[in-house]
């Protein structure tokens, strides 16, 4: 017996190592499914609050430079706003009953501001943390913008964080329309450059050229429509031919950012109940 | 001993916030950022055993995946390389040496320990990009990745062991 128990313990390594692996293998299937693992993964409190400091130095770094750029979209848009507000005086002429709607879905919506805690674009689901969470009253499915379009979903929140498919994420499928047309399709990202994504399932009828401007069509619930997504940079056959791809360049550089906002749209939940109906 | 074990904890830990804070935040070329995590278990002195190596191991690797959300990565490839430290060790160091041996560049030998260096930072990369791989869809940007990966480590690995044992 002793000679026995001697004999196996030589191989108790083995055992170890075999446990050890399992038990990595078994966090590996278990937990990279971003959803349903908020405590295993960045946004558990501890990660989350070392990336909210690093996050937060990084940010006082990078003022100069996000100073700039907000000093020159602040032009930009002060440039728009006098446009808008020569076309409003024209069109206050007639406004007709869809406008006057447009426009009160707009004010419906609430912003959140949010800083991102951490990122990353180099995995094939890359997944966002930003410091506000449900006490700010974000909740799942919500849509994160940046000053520059789109950036992701939230999948997950905890109290202080929340988790946001990116949209440079396998599994992100955004709802989106060609800018000055009906035609929508859905915007999905392949993996490698984090520039680059793909709108498919366009008819080949449609007159499409580069440059076009491609936008959120509303349809999804999570984006209002006409937020920028991107330009079209090249125009493909998809796989089986009947319709065109298109490979979009994005507006959204997301391996710059550092300050975004989620939409907390106040009419989304009636459009969900609506389609559950 | 416990000395030791809490000189030990504090370089882990010292490597993990570099790991976290600076490294994962690097991707030269845009690929794979370099992993400096698998210096704790190179140093593992001689005669230490394979399972208290293993546990070290896991244990570092699984912090660092909950930092990187890369979960069980890290930890299977640590415990891989912390499985086969020890004997090789043994196998390669010199055969007069000490008892508890540490290694580095000064006890080993320089060539005899940037092939240790080398060879278990091989093994560390192979099966943390083939685990990674799981969630890539192209063969060759995980050839690729861990290329780039492997000689930025290699580089950090041995400018952190330089620093550590500075050389006459």
């Amino acid at each position: 017996m002793h000679d026995f128990i001697e004999r196996i313990s030589v191989y108790v390594h083995w055992a170890i190592f075999l446990l050890l692996e399992v038990l990595s293998g078994f966090l590996l299937f278990q937990y990279n499914h971003y959803q349903g693992s908020v405590w295993f993964t960045e946004a558990n409190i501890v990660a989350a609050t070392v990336h909210d400091w690093e996050a937060g130095v990084l940010a006082y770094l990078r003022m100069p430079a996000e100073n700039a750029a907000l000093v020159r979209r602040n032009v930009i848009l002060q440039q728009k706003l006098d446009v808008l507000r020569h076309e409003l005086s024209i069109a206050r002429a007639d406004t007709s009953l869809t406008e006057k709607k447009q426009a009160e879905l707009l004010e419906g919506m609430r912003l959140i501001p949010a800083q991102i805690a951490s990122n990353s674009i180099r995995k094939r689901d890359n997944m966002i943390v930003i410091n506000v969470g449900s006490n700010e009253g974000v909740a799942p499915e919500m849509g994160v913008v940046s000053g520059t379009g789109v950036v992701g979903i939230v999948s997950a929140v905890t109290p202080r964080h929340a988790l946001v498919m990116s949209i440079l994420n396998s599994h992100s499928s955004i709802s989106c329309r060609l800018r000055g047309t009906e035609y929508f399709g859905y915007l999905k990202w392949k993996g490698g450059r984090p520039l680059r994504a793909y709108m498919d399932d366009v008819p080949r009828h449609a007159h499409i050229k580069k440059g076009d401007i491609v936008e959120t069509s509303g349809f999804s619930a999570v984006f209002p429509a006409g937020i920028f997504l991107g330009k079209v940079a090249q125009i493909k056959n998809s796989s089986d031919g009947l319709a065109y791809e298109l490979e979009i360049l994005l507006s959204t550089d997301l391996s710059n950012i550092r300050q975004v906002n989620v939409i907390a749209d106040q009419g989304k939940e009636e459009i969900d109940s609506l389609l559950r109906q | 001993m416990i000395i030791q074990i809490l000189k030990r904890m504090a370089f882990a830990l010292t490597l993990l916030l570099v790991q976290v804070l600076i490294l994962d935040q690097i991707h030269p070329l845009g690929y794979g950022a370099p992993l400096l995590c698998p210096l704790i278990v190179i140093t593992l002195p001689l005669g230490t055993s394979r399972i208290a190596a293993m546990l070290w191991g896991f244990g570092l690797g699984f912090i660092a995946d909950i930092f990187a959300g890369t979960s069980g990565i890290s930890s299977a490839a640590l415990t891989f390389i912390a499985f086969v430290q020890p004997p090789l060790l043994e196998f390669m160091a010199p055969r007069d040496s000490e008892e508890e041996l540490q290694p580095s560049f000064s006890s080993m030998g320089r060539w005899n320990y940037l092939r240790f260096i080398c060879l278990l930072l091989l093994l560390h990369h192979i099966v943390y990009f083939a685990l990674e791989g799981f969630s890539y869809f192209f063969i060759k940007d995980i050839a690729i990745s861990m290329g780039v990966s492997y000689v930025a480590s290699l580089f950090l690995i041995i400018l952190a062991e330089r620093i550590r044992n500075p050389q006459k």
